[in-house]
């Protein structure tokens, strides 16, 4: 590593950032007002991943069982689902436990007093680690003997996964199209701070300055101005979090959304990492097209 | 050959610029050069003349490789130029320094930083930069305006200023495009008497103007091109050489 270099590079980007400020406040602005609506969106999006995590986590299947399955059977079973490499957790649910939940559940709504014999039936409750394997393990069960019937919601369930997926891709295609705008309209401005300096790279070019002497400079402002426009729009989106969230988990208590789970960290780092690649490529893209025909 | 002057020794370890059958059409179909065979020698002086559109600008970019010949070839320091590599012309540019009439600062940098940022391209360490810039600056004599910007300068400053820059990687050649065009009679003299104490410590210096003052008053070698060839070219000539 040539030390002089690196430190004619370094000095050469600050003397620009000083002495061109206006260019470099504009790249930053530009930078800054992207990264602020990219963040709000991908927290936004993360945090109805988590809504929709939530709401498919709590799909369960329930199989019913006929009331001449004996204890042996039913502990066969659910040894079976505890190997089954599919399966989160498999618990029995006796038909007597099954009528005190209910007598729990609709307490005050409704008279049960007036049922004297217990019509439920016993019932092995099933969770699987991947909520897309609810329909294939339910229906694993549907034709065995033991079994009288098996509800997981079939036609829910399958609304639900699919509307999960639809929602994922949705997602995923417009942070695609924010990233594209953004890198568009930041490539753009820095594009014209290098054409405003043109006729320094041809001057650079006459007093024998080589291709990379000339683009290292204008890459290494780039990443800075990325990284600093990022830094800038976190430092908005911040506090502007920390102030809104709790306000919104109380005013939306309806919605099974754990705000603290959204990852935050995360989503700083990856603007931080999205703004600092943005400005490098934009450079380099721009000052690459002035230094070949130069 | 020369036409019309004096006969010129031509030392083949001498030469340093060398133009043989050149022909230059640029993109745009403009015919710029023709049929041009040029010697010149090591720590020689040489204006070329001729009135705006008749080529001088150029053989200045041939030289410095901006465009290559359409035809024929230009050697500098015995490398010939349609071979050189793109990767190459810079250092080729370290050996040639390049003087504009526009002067061609660097606007956002200091007069000092200007001169240096010729030497720092080349991965100079900064003891050398310490060393050789103050050198350039009082040899043009502009050293006392080291930390001023383009905008705070006179156009002679800013000649001086570019004139340094192309000195201080000590330039074999140093090429002069109309470098008094922007400047006074008095302050023209001035920088064509730096040009000649330059070229008196080895430097070649080859210069294009219409400075008719100065070419008459120094007796260098002239030459005139009318129509993009050589009309005329004469040691100690004049600037009316060869139109009769």
């Amino acid at each position: 590593m040539d030390w002089g270099k690196v430190r004619f590079f370094w000095s050469e980007v600050a003397q620009n950032f000083t002495r061109n400020a206006a260019m470099a406040v504009t790249a930053i602005g530009t930078v800054a007002i992207s990264i602020i609506v990219l963040g709000v969106f991908l927290f936004l999006r993360s945090s109805s991943d988590i809504v929709m995590k939530s709401v498919v986590s709590k799909l369960e299947i329930a199989v019913y069982l006929k009331d001449e399955v004996e204890g042996p059977t039913i502990t066969a079973m659910l040894h079976a689902l505890q190997i089954d490499p599919r399966v989160d957790s498999a618990r029995f649910v006796s038909k007597n436990q099954a009528l005190a939940d209910l007598r729990k559940r609709l307490h005050g709504q409704v008279d049960l007093g007036l049922i004297n014999s217990n019509p439920l039936p016993n019932s092995i409750i099933i969770h699987t680690i991947d909520p897309e394997n609810v329909p294939v393990v339910a229906q694993e069960f549907t034709s065995r003997p033991e079994v009288s019937y098996v509800n997981y919601g079939s036609q829910h369930t399958q609304k639900l996964l699919r509307a999960e997926t639809v929602f994922g891709y949705i997602g995923i295609g417009i942070i695609v199209l924010l990233l594209i705008a953004n890198a568009l309209i930041i490539y753009n401005t820095i594009r014209l701070t290098v054409f405003a300096r043109q006729r320094e790279i041809n001057i650079m070019h006459l007093v024998g300055a080589t291709r990379w002497t000339i683009r290292w400079p204008f890459v290494l402002e780039g990443v800075l101005s990325g990284l600093i426009g990022a830094a800038v729009g976190l430092a908005v989106l911040w506090p502007t979090y920390h102030a809104l969230v709790p306000k919104l988990a109380l005013n939306l208590p309806f919605l099974p959304l754990d705000l603290s789970a959204v990852p935050v960290g995360h989503i700083a780092l990856e603007l931080l990492l999205i703004g600092g690649l943005i400005g490098m490529f934009s450079s380099w893209i721009s000052v690459s097209r002035f230094v070949e025909t130069a | 050959m020369p036409q019309g002057g004096g006969t010129r020794p031509r030392n083949i370890d001498s030469r340093v610029i060398l133009f043989e059958d050149v022909k230059l059409v640029y993109p745009n179909g403009v015919h710029a050069l023709s049929d041009i065979n040029l010697q010149i020698n090591r720590g020689e002086f040489l204006f070329l003349v001729g009135s705006t559109g008749q080529g001088k600008s150029s053989i200045l970019k041939l030289i410095y490789r901006e465009v290559r010949p359409t035809a024929g070839d230009v050697t500098v320091d015995g490398r010939p130029l349609s071979r050189l590599p793109e990767s190459q012309v810079p250092f080729l540019r370290r050996k040639v320094g390049v003087v504009f009439q526009d002067f061609k600062l660097l606007r956002q940098k200091t007069v000092w930083e200007n001169v240096a940022y010729a030497l720092q391209v080349t991965g100079a360490s900064s003891r050398d930069v310490m060393r050789r810039v103050p050198r350039a600056l009082e040899l043009v004599g502009i050293a006392h305006k080291s930390k001023m910007f383009q905008h705070e300068l006179s156009g002679g400053e800013q000649q001086r200023t570019a004139i340094a820059r192309s000195l201080v990687n000590n330039p074999l050649i140093m090429l002069c495009d109309e470098p008094t065009g922007n400047l006074d009679p008095e302050t023209s003299s001035e920088i064509m008497a730096l040009l000649a104490r330059i070229n008196a410590k080895g430097t070649t210096v080859v210069v294009a103007t219409h400075n008719q003052a100065s070419v008459d008053r120094m007796r260098r070698r002239v030459v005139r091109l009318i129509h993009g060839r050589i009309a005329h070219d004469e040691e100690r000539g004049r600037y009316h050489v060869g139109l009769g």
